[in-house]
């Protein structure tokens, strides 16, 4: 098999010697048919819409967007959960945008989520001994005392000490902050290559997030595990990821070193998500907080052209409200989908 | 005259397992156009603290007392029939935490606005709904919201519309629960805006509920610093938030990941205790990286060090202790095993108190330790709560912030 085209800017990091990416999506589709009758046209909902990422082994890559921008699909579609509708999806430069589920097992051994929502993404009536078990069960590993030592092993690294002492709760006994490290010990036990966080710390307490992060931040250098981390909030993609794509109504509208991206935003999105975002400050008290008006487009009819120009405050009649915005690269390794942005 | 001036509020309820002390002996007032912000982590008390201020107790309420003076009247002396009528909703309303979702589905938004007009007030029907038109107008929607149901709205439309609700009866005070919580960072900047423009204009005094201290700081005058069920911190923001006293305060503003400054965000390592048996003494000790001898040490905290640290010893390094017994919470008696006499016993106490009590606190709360006849007794300093300390300006409840504390801390 053919290694992939790398796209644009999407050069490796350099410490790293692989030759194609662990992942990558190649103008990614995914569409929702919604309203179709016998007699009527049905619409899509183009929830992602020609997003091409290139994630490479071991780094983490954030995926910014408010809700209805089309991160948690594109996570989704990621891990094969869902059928990309048109586009290329290359794990480790293999092709798995239309395989069959049954062929899928390895991808599902090999890579795992960490789900939102540490109150409902695990069963209330299993021990956390049998949460963390199942997966193991599923694809037939090991003895019993293998899966113990596993097990044990797993609370270890997520640091539930002593393991022996929560493998016997339930998850009712546990904080939310502990659930969710279930949540990662879970996500780890099959010993994943790629993990998809989806929103790991949003339902978390402030002082919790931050254990919870730096804990992935910990394991992944440990293990080497390449992380997409979906979130709404910029402030910890700064902090806990490498590199950061901020997405728009299904598009990437900006994509670059986490630095770069923060530091010198050139999509005026971007720029409006940064200023929005209070910094602990108590002179924030004596003015108002530069914000953009209106709502997200409708992912059935975007708006033609640039998907922000409705929203833009420095769009162009003629041009933005007629023409697709290419991503382009802007500066080495910063991509940009904006005309107007130099 | 403050709007709202809370004073010595306690509001403790029954669980099987005993009474939760949700909000103990909390005070603090707000000037007419001010904003004070509660900040802490969940579970700390800061929703129960509105609910007491507005009475919305449940039956298994244990203890409920202190002052709450709406512009100088003590409203905690009114009947429940009195405090429906001339305070909730009129005195002091609520935007609850999540109430965008809570909206009835099947009533257009116009009659929701309107309903407390006609149960409180008395108005009819035409009346309300004009006045509900207004109150959209205020918060920046269109009149045609009136006939819409909460379905057709967007979830920051929605929550213009609760906050429709909750001035729609003109109070002087409005608690906010986390009135952003749910919503996009771009439409939380938008309401944070609306908030602010709406206290502008009609003198409104805020009491702003909050977990982000990034938040808070849109609105705060003054910041209160709750845990545990205790104001720990409170003072003005522009002292608190560049000057913070109490070590709580210091790990929750290290902790809030920063967007522009270089610092990276910390975390508080544990996690809020359970309130139906707090810590003796202050509160935060047992996760506060500054705790010493006085902060607040039990002997059943002492018994769980000892047996933790023993735990893992080789034979010739036990303690040689057969029982703990907790006398008093100030008081732990050790009974030696057999072949050790208490004598032995106090010289292994005295070594390791000498030797490690450096790095854990704890071993530095023991006052004395004497031996009996075959028993040996550890006495401990006794816990007591540390007051909040401090000029108006900014308060803090800590130990370290006493004479006694810091030559104590020192030594």
């Amino acid at each position: 098999m053919q290694p992939p085209e790398v796209s644009a800017g999407e050069t490796p990091p350099t410490d790293a010697n692989v030759e194609y990416p662990h992942v990558q999506l190649d103008d990614l589709r995914i569409y929702f048919e919604v309203g179709g009758g016998m007699f009527r046209q049905p619409l899509y909902v183009k929830a992602v819409d020609g997003v091409s990422i290139a994630l490479w082994k071991g780094e983490t890559v954030a995926i910014v967007g408010e809700s209805g921008s089309g991160k948690t699909t594109l996570g989704r579609a990621v891990l094969r959960l869902l059928e990309p509708t048109d586009g290329r999806l290359l794990y480790a430069g293999m092709d798995i945008t239309h395989a069959w589920q049954r062929d899928l097992m390895w991808l599902r051994r090999t890579a795992g989520i960490i789900p939102q929502d540490p109150y409902s993404s695990v069963n209330p009536t299993f021990s956390i001994y049998r949460i963390l078990e199942e997966p193991l069960a599923v694809h037939r590993i090991g003895t019993t005392e293998e899966r113990t030592e596993r097990i044990q092993k797993a609370l270890e690294n997520v640091k539930l000490n002593p393991p022996d002492l929560f493998q016997a709760k339930y998850p009712h006994q546990l904080s939310g902050g502990q659930r969710q490290r279930v949540a990662v010990a879970r996500a780890m036990i099959l010993e994943p290559e790629f993990i998809v966080a989806d929103e790991p710390v949003s339902m978390l307490d402030a002082s919790v997030r931050i254990s919870i992060l730096r804990l992935l931040r910990q394991l992944q250098e440990k293990f080497g595990i390449t992380f997409l981390y979906i979130t709404h909030d910029l402030a910890t993609a700064r902090h806990f990821s490498d590199r950061v794509g901020i997405m728009y109504a299904g598009k990437i509208a900006e994509m670059g070193a986490v630095s770069e991206v923060l530091g010198e935003p050139l999509h005026p999105y971007t720029q409006a998500l940064i200023e929005a975002i209070p910094d602990p400050d108590p002179q924030n008290r004596h003015r108002d907080r530069p914000a953009l008006q209106g709502e997200p487009p409708l992912l059935t009819v975007p708006p033609p052209g640039c998907r922000f120009h409705p929203r833009c405050p420095i769009a162009k009649a003629g041009l933005c409200d007629v023409e697709e915005p290419p991503l382009r690269e802007l500066r080495p390794n910063h991509l940009v989908a904006c005309h107007l942005a130099s | 005259m403050p709007a709202l001036e809370v004073q010595n509020l306690k509001y403790y309820y029954r669980t099987r397992r005993g009474p939760v002390k949700a909000v103990d002996d909390v005070s603090f007032s707000v000037e007419p156009g001010e904003t004070i912000a509660i900040v802490g982590e969940s579970g700390c008390g800061k929703t129960s603290t509105a609910n007491a201020i507005l009475r919305l107790l449940p039956r298994n309420v244990e203890e409920y007392e202190g002052h709450v003076r709406l512009s100088g009247e003590d409203v905690m002396e009114y009947s429940t029939e009195e405090f429906r009528e001339k305070v909730r909703w009129r005195g002091i309303s609520m935007v609850f935490q999540g109430a965008m979702n809570a909206l009835s589905p099947t009533t257009r938004c116009g009659l929701q606005i309107a309903e407390p007009l006609m149960v409180h007030l008395g108005s009819d029907r035409e009346e309300a709904v004009a006045a509900a038109a207004e109150g959209l107008k205020n918060v920046g929607l269109s009149e045609d919201v009136l006939r819409r149901f909460p379905h057709e709205l967007s979830g920051g439309m929605k929550q213009r519309v609760v906050i429709a609700m909750a001035l729609v009866m003109k109070p002087n005070v409005v608690i906010l629960d986390e009135p952003t919580s749910a919503l996009d960072v771009m439409t939380q900047a938008n309401i944070i805006n609306l908030l602010k423009n709406l206290q502008r204009d009609a003198h409104l005094a805020y009491v702003f509920i909050t977990h982000d201290l990034g938040l808070a700081s849109e609105l705060a005058d003054d910041v209160a610093i709750m845990y545990a069920g205790k104001i720990v911190e409170i003072g003005r923001a522009s002292r608190v938030y560049p000057g913070p006293q109490h070590p709580y305060t210091q790990k929750l503003i290290h902790s809030v990941p920063l967007l522009r400054g270089e610092s990276a965000p910390d975390f508080i390592p544990g996690a809020p205790p359970d309130l139906t048996d707090p810590p003796l003494g202050c509160r935060f000790h047992p996760r506060c990286p500054l705790s010493f001898g006085m902060c607040g040490w039990s002997a059943e905290d002492l018994q769980s060090f000892l047996e933790l640290r023993y735990r893992a010893a080789s034979e010739g390094d036990r303690l040689g202790a057969a029982k703990f017994d907790q006398k008093e919470s100030w008081r732990l008696v050790v009974t030696p095993g057999k072949d050790v006499s208490p004598q032995a016993l106090v010289a292994k106490i005295q070594a390791l108190i000498q030797a490690e009590s450096s790095k854990s606190p704890v071993l530095r709360a023991i006052e004395k330790v004497r031996v009996g006849s075959n028993k040996v007794e550890i006495v401990l300093y006794e816990a007591t709560i540390p007051e909040l300390l401090g000029e108006d300006g900014q308060r803090a409840a800590c130990w370290l912030l006493t004479e006694e504390g810091r030559k104590r801390a020192a030594s």
